[in-house]
Order: C-alpha cells, then sequence, then structure tokens
C-alpha cells in the first residue's frame, strides 16, 4: 500500500505463516476450513466432559507422531500441548519465509499471547495427586506451568536471541502481540518476529466459560440472532513479520503488509465489553488513521466475533461508529466460527485467516446457521466465499476480557 | 539381586520409558555413553524425573547429595550406584521383566 503515514519507521511485512487449530496442523488446513465454510468445532475428547453444561470444542486432532524437526531435536513429549502447538506453528512459518533453524540471531524476536500455558498438563498433575496422595507424579508436567513457555519453547529450539516477550491479555493477547512484534520490527529492535500464540484446552478454561454461562451449547454462531455464546478451541498462529528491506534483501516474497495496528482499554468491567464498543471503536480509528487510510480503504473486517449476544452487539456497535452507514455493506467474518476461540491465540490465528483473505482475494464464509440479527445489520458472508477482486486492506478486531482491545490493519502486498 | 549387565540393561529400559525418548531404544544406549550434555542430551529435569523413577522402581531413597554428576554419567556408573545402595539398604531390585 501506498503511505502517508503518521510516525516514522520501517514497513513491515508479513513472510511467513504457520497454524495448528481443529481443522489439523498447518496452514493448509485451516485455509481449507476457512474456504469451506463448515467449522471444525465438534465433539471432544480432551478431559471427560460429561458433567460439563456442554460438550462441543474446536479441539486440535489427535496426531500420534509429531514431525521429526530439521535443526535442533525436539523432544515433542516433553512438550505441554500449547507448546507443541506454538512450535510446529512456528517451524512452519520460519519454513515458508526461508529462514534455515537453527536462526540463531539477537536481531529476532519472539512475541506471543497466552491465556494457559501449560494448563491441561498441571491439571493432570494435581488430578493424578489427589487421586493418589503421593504418588510423585511426572515433574515435566510441571515444566510448562508458566504462561511464557510457548514462546521460550519457540525461541530456545529456533535460535532466537532477541526479545522473547509474552502478552497475556485475555482474549486480545494475540492482537496485541501482533503490535508488539510490529513495533519491534517497525522501529528497528528486531528484523525478524515471530508474531502470534498458543493455547490449549483445559477443564479449568472450559468449566470456567461455562459457569459463566457465555458457552454456546452448539458450535458458535457469530452474529446469529439465536447466538449463545462462544466455543473453546486451542491451537496456535505465528505470523512471521520483517522488516521489508531485510526481506528483499535476502529475497523473501512477502504475503500481506502489517500496516499499523493500535490498541485501547474499556477500563470498565472485568468480564463484559463496553456496550457502545467506545474503545474497540477508538483503536480501530487510530490504527486506520495511523495507517495514513481512510476507513472506506478497508475491504472486510476479520472481526472478534465470539457468538456471545454482549460482544456481537458491542463490537457491531464500535464499528457503526467507525464505517457509518457502510457496515451494513462490509463484509465481514468470524474466524471463532470455524476453529472456536484460542483465547490467547485467537488474535493470532484470526490475523492469518486476514492474511489468507488478502493473498485469495476472498472473504471467508462464517459457518453456524441461522439468520444474521436484523439488530446488528451486517454484512456476515455465509455459505460460500465471497470474491473481492479489488481489496487492498484488511482490518482484524481482538476484544477482550478486562476490555482490552486491538486492532490490526493489513495491507494487500503487490509487487511493483 | 541383578547382575551387572541385567541391572544395566534394565537401567536404559527405565532411561527410555520413564524420559518418553522417542525414537530411541534401550539398545541404543551404550554402556558408556554419557547421558547428559552431548550424549543422550538429557537435562536437569530428566534429572528429576529419573530420580523418582529409580526411587519408585527400585524401592531406594536417593539423597540429595547423592545426585551428582558422576553418579548420573553414563548407564555403567548408574548401574554402579545402584547397585551400591541396594547392597548397603539390603533390598532387592525387583526382577527383570514386566
Amino acid at each position: 500500500m501506498e503511505s502517508s503515514r503518521r510516525e516514522s519507521g520501517r514497513r513491515v511485512v508479513v513472510t511467513g505463516l504457520g497454524a495448528v487449530s481443529a481443522a489439523g496442523r498447518g496452514v493448509a488446513p485451516f485455509r481449507e476450513a476457512l474456504r469451506s465454510g463448515r467449522t471444525a468445532i465438534g465433539p471432544f475428547d480432551r478431559f471427560n466432559n460429561a458433567a460439563q453444561r456442554t460438550h462441543v470444542a474446536g479441539q486440535v486432532p489427535p496426531q500420534p507422531q509429531w514431525p521429526a524437526s530439521p535443526g535442533r531435536r525436539v523432544r515433542w513429549s516433553r512438550l505441554s500441548n500449547s507448546d507443541r502447538f506454538a512450535l510446529f506453528s512456528a517451524c512452519e512459518a520460519a519454513a515458508q519465509a526461508g529462514l534455515s533453524r537453527p536462526l540463531d540471531n539477537r536481531n529476532a524476536g519472539v512475541f506471543f499471547g497466552s491465556s494457559t500455558g501449560g494448563l491441561i498438563e498441571t491439571e493432570r498433575y494435581f488430578e493424578q495427586l489427589v487421586r493418589e496422595p503421593g504418588s510423585r507424579p511426572s515433574r515435566t508436567l510441571l515444566a510448562s506451568n508458566l504462561l511464557c513457555t510457548p514462546a521460550e519453547t519457540v525461541a530456545r529450539h529456533l535460535g532466537v536471541h532477541g526479545p522473547v516477550e509474552t502478552v497475556s491479555s485475555a482474549c486480545a493477547s494475540g492482537g496485541l502481540a501482533i503490535e508488539q512484534a510490529l513495533r519491534a520490527v517497525r522501529d528497528s529492535d528486531v528484523d525478524i518476529a515471530f508474531a502470534g500464540g498458543a493455547d490449549c484446552l483445559s477443564l479449568t478454561t472450559y468449566s470456567g466459560f461455562n459457569s459463566l454461562r457465555a458457552v454456546d451449547e452448539r458450535p458458535c454462531r457469530p452474529f446469529r440472532a439465536d447466538r449463545a455464546g462462544i466455543s473453546l478451541g486451542e491451537g496456535g498462529a505465528v505470523l512471521i513479520l520483517e522488516a521489508l528491506e531485510h526481506a528483499q534483501a535476502r529475497g523473501a516474497h512477502p504475503l500481506a503488509e502489517i500496516l499499523r495496528a493500535a490498541s485501547t482499554c474499556d477500563a470498565n468491567h472485568m468480564t463484559a465489553p463496553q456496550s457502545e464498543g467506545h474503545w474497540a471503536a477508538v483503536a480501530v480509528e487510530r490504527a486506520i488513521a495511523d495507517a495514513g487510510l481512510e476507513p472506506d480503504a478497508i475491504g472486510f473486517i476479520n472481526t472478534h466475533g465470539t457468538g456471545t449476544p454482549l460482544n456481537d452487539a458491542a463490537e457491531c456497535a464500535g464499528m457503526r461508529r467507525v464505517f457509518g452507514a457502510r457496515l451494513g455493506r462490509l463484509p465481514i467474518e468470524a474466524t471463532k466460527g470455524v476453529v472456536g476461540h484460542l483465547l490467547g491465540a485467537a488474535g493470532a490465528v484470526a490475523a492469518v485467516s486476514a492474511v489468507l483473505g488478502l493473498l485469495d482475494r476472498e472473504v471467508h464464509p462464517t459457518p453456524g446457521g441461522g439468520a444474521i440479527d436484523p439488530a446488528l445489520d451486517v454484512d456476515l458472508v455465509l455459505g460460500g466465499l465471497r470474491a473481492m477482486p479489488g481489496v487492498r486492506a484488511a482490518l482484524s478486531v481482538s476484544m477482550g476480557f478486562g476490555g482490552a482491545n486491538a486492532a490490526i490493519v493489513l495491507g494487500r502486498w503487490e509487487e511493483s | 539381586m541383578l547382575d551387572d549387565a541385567a541391572l544395566r540393561s534394565h537401567l536404559k529400559r527405565l532411561i527410555v520409558e520413564s524420559l518418553h525418548l522417542e525414537g530411541l531404544t534401550p539398545a541404543d544406549i551404550a554402556d558408556d555413553a554419557p547421558l547428559f550434555g552431548e550424549g543422550l542430551g538429557l537435562d536437569s529435569v530428566d534429572a528429576l524425573e529419573l530420580v523418582v523413577a529409580l526411587e519408585k522402581e527400585y524401592g531406594m531413597r536417593i539423597q540429595s547429595h547423592e545426585v551428582d554428576k558422576s553418579v548420573f554419567a553414563s548407564v555403567a556408573s548408574l548401574a554402579e550406584f545402584v547397585a551400591r545402595v541396594l547392597a548397603t539398604d539390603n533390598r532387592s531390585a525387583p526382577v527383570d521383566g514386566e
């Protein structure tokens, strides 16, 4: 995109993508699921959910083997689920970006969002201890107890020696991590950033959201009239953010440009979004303005779109403030309808979807069924892909518990 | 009491199984190969797991001051240590075979 942007700094492009989701391991199955309009959310067996109020989730399909990795030896069995999702996504993204491993590079960083870390392994440790007091469960189950272990696992195995940082601001974490990565590359702190996150399904989050009655008994239905809550998911996503000059110098091919990002906080309530989406709108307005664009330049919105009555209404109210009457004919998608809500990694997997949409010049259909809520008056793409031949830019929005909002403006990459 | 060769073979299986060493069989571990660092590549978390596994398997108690690098250097040194502790404790190791 041409730029008349506020502030100076280097242009930042995406040169690699990686993902693990309920659709499977890799960007290819994720992209196929996005394009199909079918949900990957369904019955799951990661833990016994018989006593729960709901019984569906977006579980990463069980895989007998994790791949042998070039470079440093990976002992996958030692890693928590979240660490595996993170490392697989990072290796996939690095391979697409043409980065040799290990990087052994001070000018690379990892910027991740996380809400769970190795929570399910921690649960297993204490479950065994309670069931068999004195049984001394495996210490390895506690090794990934910290929220920072997915990012550190990536750094350790890929030889990333620059800043390695984990953001934990609930469901906006992934978006905020991308914002941090963007700033680090733009300001020349690093040349390459692994931006994204990973989170796992766990009994704690599953029963927690259920006790809030925030989980739909059916796969979630963002923006529908009868929407009844989220569906939890798990997985990871990584975008390689790289200085354009650095990517061009080594012959890497940009997939998209990250134009700008901005964040705000409602400073209002522990869980509920501010009902008018005021501060989410402020973040979006600022990101678009800093990118040197007008709202009309945004071709589609990759929404936060959780499927809860309150979030979808607040998000639409905020977007209406930014886009006015055009919101009713501005195509939107909700990644959570396909793979569920990845919590701290949600903003990352959503950003991958937005990059794919810009690459393929299309907006993905959002599964879920049922009519769009007439009160929201949005152009949610349903049924099949929406071709976007002239699309130049997209917006990805994250809105988390505690009122954290993140907005990312992405541009389609055109070779000039 | 297991003889020396049987004890080493028993320990190799314990290492592979308790530490979930993918793609490795007990036969791949040489008696004198370093367990940590360059050799098998084990680390301090593995050492903690291994101490617990040894205590469970052989009904022995390993004191913190006994867990030094020379003991955990190789299967051979580990076998020597286990045999010594078991002899001191006057306990028998379980029969090899599950």
